[in-house]
């Protein structure tokens, strides 16, 4: 009896002990245990390089994952089927594009970042391409990669600032080239000055619109202060020796007031400089160019000629730099000044003498 | 209120040529200064009022065209006919507008007693004429420019294009200050003339007014009527 006591005590205890191991297991694993044998069962056919995919429409697309490529990424601790969810059979078949928004949402219990550009990105050019049923639209990971996320500042990262340009050159292929050879382009790639723009530094990121659309940062009324965030900051103009006084000069010109006041048909930084392809004064490719300046300017002026290169374009009459223009604009400064005071001590003298007349004559 | 014996000192033609100027200068001047002044509040509130800078160009270009066709008009009447030909002759100037001014001067600093004796045009009403017809000109000249810069500039370089818009933009400050503190002061705040000379409806002056300001045209024209009547 005392022995059978003790062999179900015995039991109980062991029974307990193994639950207590299995708990403990549980607790330090913290459930990877299963996620890294689910990533394994991907890898076993997902690490062969030559997997592919034929698509119905006759492209060859590779499944291939390098995964050491992946656990470097910002995604490194999660598992494949917590993003590919419909990856339940083996072989998994047409799988859907993944949805970042499952985790990436305010409040989230898997501790993701809230993305809080899913708005902006729906009111995008991009956004409502693809909500029209565009299907080379781009949705968040044909910008920011797929498997191979990495926070920004890495060099690794689609979305690194070196990295944007190639990354938007995927689908604007034409641009990207012009880009690449410009001034702005040139500076990034070779020089890699940071403070250079790539593309969203004009265009935006998320909430890119259609240079057409009023709100977009590159329409024709407000692209000048899209290039002013940069050739009006005083900290890069003395850092790059950029020409500071070309927006001041273009706000106080014919052209400025007017795209001020909202008129549509006058010039803006980009009718003359171009958009993608600026470059320097004193670059023959440059639409500013001494030689191309009849042409630029001819798209608004017909008939313009090289009397349109005579002279400076961005001209502060207040500066001795302008020239003739300063003497002239000092010139009319001072006699203005001085028809106002004369005219100003005339009154005050004309009015003394009617009053000391007519007090003379009550008297 | 005592009757006034009055006479005629500017003819209907005149008047008009006046009125029409008026009416082109006031639009021109405000349209002007508020893209001068641009940044301004009020410039920005004109610009508006206006409809926009597309329709400010607009009034002001309309306001030309009635500057140009009244200086035409200006033209062909002091060069065609009688009267307007000898009102111009009256206005040029001569040796002693340059004493009747300095004497002004003098009684008005009140170290001499004696008003200048003027005919009809005393010095500063000719001195007034000719800035009107210089600054005009200066003003209808520099606006073509800008009007057709393109036709313009394929005779002038650009710098020259900038000096225009210099010269035009400063010219029409100018001329907006000698009218408000000169002409204004003038008609409408000097103490005989307060609130307003209505000289510029009806042309007549006072018999009174013509002997105080113009001895030399009342005592031409009028003694011996004035003195008939007595």
């Amino acid at each position: 009896m005392n022995v059978d006591i003790k062999a179900s005590q015995m039991k109980k205890s062991s029974v307990f002990l193994i639950f207590f191991c299995f708990f403990l297991f549980f607790c330090l694993s913290g459930g990877r245990a299963q996620e890294v044998a689910s990533n394994r069962e991907c890898q076993k056919c997902h690490s062969n390089p030559n997997l592919k995919k034929n698509l119905p429409d006759g492209k060859v697309i590779s499944e291939y994952v390098d995964f050491e490529l992946f656990y470097r990424s910002v995604h490194k601790k999660q598992a494949c089927v917590y993003c590919h969810i419909d990856a339940t059979n083996f072989p998994c078949k047409n799988l859907q594009k993944v949805n970042c928004q499952r985790c990436h949402y305010k409040g989230n219990l898997a501790g993701a970042p809230d993305i809080n550009k899913y708005k902006e990105y729906s009111e995008s050019v991009h956004g409502r391409a693809l909500a029209l049923g565009d299907v080379k639209a781009p949705m968040c990971q044909d910008c920011h990669g797929s498997h191979y996320i990495f926070d920004k500042a890495d060099t690794l990262s689609r979305t690194n600032k070196e990295n944007i340009p190639q990354t938007c050159g995927i689908c604007h292929l034409n641009i990207y080239t012009v880009y690449e050879a410009s001034v702005h382009g040139e500076a990034l790639r070779k020089e890699h000055i940071l403070a250079a723009p790539s593309c969203i530094d004009c265009h935006g990121e998320h909430d890119i619109k259609e240079h057409t659309d009023p709100k977009s940062s590159v329409f024709l009324t407000r692209v000048s202060a899209t290039c002013a965030k940069c050739h009006a900051n005083m900290e890069l103009i003395k850092k790059y020796n950029i020409p500071v006084e070309p927006v001041e000069t273009y706000k106080e010109s014919f052209h400025g007031v007017a795209i001020k006041f909202g008129a549509t048909t006058v010039a803006n930084c980009t009718s003359c400089h171009g958009s993608h392809a600026i470059f320097k004064m004193d670059d023959p490719r440059s639409s500013i160019y001494k030689d191309n300046i009849p042409k630029t300017c001819g798209k608004c002026h017909p008939g313009a000629s090289q009397n349109f290169a005579r002279g400076r374009i961005h001209v502060n009459p207040a500066k001795k730099e302008a020239g003739i223009i300063y003497y002239v604009s000092r010139f009319f400064k001072y006699l203005t000044m001085t028809v106002m005071l004369s005219l100003i001590i005339y009154i005050i003298l004309d009015l003394r003498k009617k009053i000391i007349v007519r007090r003379k004559g009550e008297e | 209120m005592e009757e006034q014996i009055t006479v005629m000192r500017f003819t209907r033609s005149q008047r008009v040529q006046h009125f029409l100027l008026l009416i082109s200068f006031i639009i021109l001047i405000i349209t002007g200064l508020a893209l001068k002044y641009h940044d301004s509040w009020l410039g920005k509130l004109i610009i508006n009022l206006e409809g926009g800078i597309i329709a400010r160009g607009l009034f002001h270009r309309f306001a030309a065209v009635l500057l140009i066709i009244t200086a035409f008009y200006h033209f062909l009447y002091i060069t065609f006919t009688r009267y307007g030909h000898d009102e111009f002759l009256s206005v040029l100037p001569e040796w002693k507008d340059f004493k009747d001014a300095f004497q002004s001067v003098k009684y008005a600093l009140g170290l001499s007693s004696e008003h200048p004796q003027v005919d009809k045009y005393a010095p500063q009403d000719k001195f007034q004429y000719w800035a009107v017809v210089a600054g005009s000109l200066v003003m209808i000249a520099t606006g073509l420019i800008l009007w057709y810069q393109n036709q313009a500039m394929i005779i002038l370089p650009k710098w020259i294009i900038d000096i225009t818009q210099v010269v035009h933009g400063y010219q029409g400050v100018i001329i907006a200050v000698v009218i408000l503190l000169w002409h204004l002061y003038i008609v409408h705040l000097s103490p005989k003339r307060f609130p307003m000379s209505r000289i510029w409806i009806d042309g007549k002056i006072s018999l009174e007014e013509l002997k105080a300001e113009h001895p030399l045209e009342y005592e031409r024209r009028y003694k011996s009527i004035s003195n008939e009547e007595k």
